[in-house]
């Protein structure tokens, strides 16, 4: 199910991304890379994503999140898989004070480590984008979601 | 000094408030004199003065009355009392009262400046260590951030990179050049998990495992950290003997920072052992608390490392040099037991050995039941996705 599926990641560190984005190309999967939120958060609304690859910690600080945040609001995109990658796992609780230590941003989203494994990566991409697969099979399938 | 310090003097005797102006008009000084307590307390907070000069006998409200004022407008002036008695009780209960030092009547020109040198430097000293105090808080709360993003997301990238590297190159590498590569993951991966836990130690917010309390079996618990040292007893050759009790005991707690204490501690005793020795681990049960101990026969601590050992980066002086660590093992384990309401304490005989002791609270009735005081925070996360 690689070929044609489009990935973007946004990740503000280039170097990662690169690392990244070849792991992804060589399951031949086609990827898009946005360097900050706002040119990411642009290319979500121009373009259809199947998966969205996030970091958390960008420019002045949980810009990641803001973007989540701004992703669930989104009636469009709202459903798409996020697959989080972070390299402050524990830290994200800061932000969080009130919540359990891994607050789900989206309704769909996973949470990787940095630096990640290339099997586990190319593991959770394809899980994620399966669920959604298969949720969008039940949805057109009932009429009346729920 | 570029600015000038400013120095206030409140004495009810004219002549005195003139001489001590014009024994400092050679200095650097910018003086303001009141001639009662309550005029003195509208310059504190008009003048802003670093050091204040108080005489203890003034009519109407007291020079004593005075220093408590100043102290509650702000605690970093240096108030010295002038006494006209001389009478030493006096100066004490002044000093018992904040003053920094005293100023018998009557005086010398240079006694005078020598005290207004030594409390104009105390006040910087105060000043000092409050900007330190702030910027040491202000560090330790957004270094879990700046460390976290400024030296862990290189690193990583240089970790990722490897891994594609490593993955591109598969097949075409000589034994060798596969081995550097491996080298240089694992050395990077050493240096992420120093990162880690080093940011678990300074991090505010060890405090945030207590939102995953659950009761946890202290045999199990044990028993996992022993499995998980196994390979490094077996390379020494130590046998780790364990003697628990047969009945389940239980504790409110986070199993995964538990077990890490655990093996950071029985690490330790592996560590410091001679090959070929054994390393007991024993759990008791009292009515109120369970305590876990871990000794051996090993090289022991020195009555000076003693102290320390539970601050972070302290590797103790007796270890010996290849088995030395970063020193935050014990530091990391002491700020675990610690949210766990428990204590952990060391008792040790250079060359001889240790033996470290956790002690917890233990879970009372049947297990489903946290302590009353951890019922606000018995939420559980959401189930389902971040494991």
């Amino acid at each position: 199910m690689s070929s044609g599926t489009r990935l973007l990641i946004i990740d503000d560190d280039p170097d990662f991304v690169d690392a990244i984005r070849s792991i992804l190309e060589g399951a031949q999967y086609e990827v898009d890379a946005a360097y900050n939120p706002k040119d990411g958060f642009h290319a979500l609304q121009s373009q259809h994503y199947d998966l969205l690859l996030l970091d958390i910690m960008m420019g002045r600080g949980a810009e990641g999140i803001m973007l989540a945040r701004k992703l669930r609001k989104d009636p469009k995109l709202s459903q798409i898989p996020v697959l989080i990658i972070t390299g402050i796992r524990e830290q994200i609780a800061f932000l969080f004070p009130d919540q359990p230590v891994h607050p789900h941003l989206v309704p769909v989203d996973e949470l990787v480590e940095k630096p990640v494994e290339p099997g586990l990566l190319l593991e959770r991409v394809n899980a994620l984008l399966q669920a959604a697969e298969a949720r969008k099979a039940r949805s057109s399938q009932r009429e009346n979601p729920w | 000094m570029e600015t000038k310090s400013k120095i206030l003097i409140v004495d009810d005797e004219e002549v005195v408030l003139d001489s001590c102006t014009r024994m400092l008009e050679s200095g650097n000084y910018q003086v303001a004199t009141a001639s009662d307590a309550n005029r003195g307390l509208e310059l504190v907070r008009e003048f802003g003065p670093d050091l204040v000069f108080v005489d203890l006998k003034m009519p109407g409200k007291s020079g004593l009355e005075l220093l408590e004022d100043v102290r509650t407008v702000d605690a970093t002036i240096v108030p010295i009392v002038i006494t006209g008695y001389a009478t030493v009780s006096s100066a004490v209960d002044a000093m018992k009262k904040g003053a920094y030092d005293f100023l018998p009547k009557p005086f010398t020109p240079d006694e005078f400046r020598l005290i207004t040198q030594r409390g104009l430097e105390k006040r910087k000293l105060v000043l000092e260590t409050l900007a330190l105090r702030r910027e040491k808080e202000i560090l330790r709360r957004n270094f879990a951030a700046i460390v976290s993003h400024e030296l862990k997301a290189p690193l990583s990238a240089v970790q990722q990179s490897l891994y594609v590297l490593a993955g591109e190159l598969a097949g075409h590498v000589t034994e060798d050049q596969e081995s550097r590569l491996a080298r240089m993951k694992s050395r990077i991966d050493g240096l992420l998990k120093l990162i880690q836990t080093w940011l678990r130690v300074i991090s505010a917010d060890i405090g945030k495992i207590k939102e995953s309390f659950r009761p946890v079996s202290v045999q199990l618990a044990i028993s996992n950290a022993i499995e998980n040292v196994l390979p490094l007893a077996a390379r020494k050759n130590i046998e780790i003997v364990s003697a628990v009790p047969d009945r389940a005991v239980c504790v409110y707690g986070d199993e995964g920072t538990l077990g890490e204490a655990l093996v950071n501690i029985l690490s330790n005793a592996i560590k410091y052992s001679h090959a070929g020795s054994k390393v007991l681990v024993a759990a008791e049960e009292t009515e109120a608390r369970v305590s876990i101990s871990v000794s051996d026969k090993g090289v022991g601590i020195s009555q000076e490392d003693l102290p320390f050992i539970f601050d972070g980066f302290y590797s103790g002086k007796s270890a010996p040099d290849a088995e030395r660590g970063c020193g935050l093992g014990l530091a990391i384990s002491r700020r675990i037991i610690e949210a766990h309401n428990g204590t952990i304490s060391v008792e040790s005989e250079f060359g001889e050995g240790s033996t470290f002791v956790i002690r917890l609270p233990r879970l009372e009735g049947a297990p489903q039941t946290p302590p009353s005081e951890n019922a606000g925070i018995r939420e559980e996360a959401p189930k389902g996705g971040l494991e």
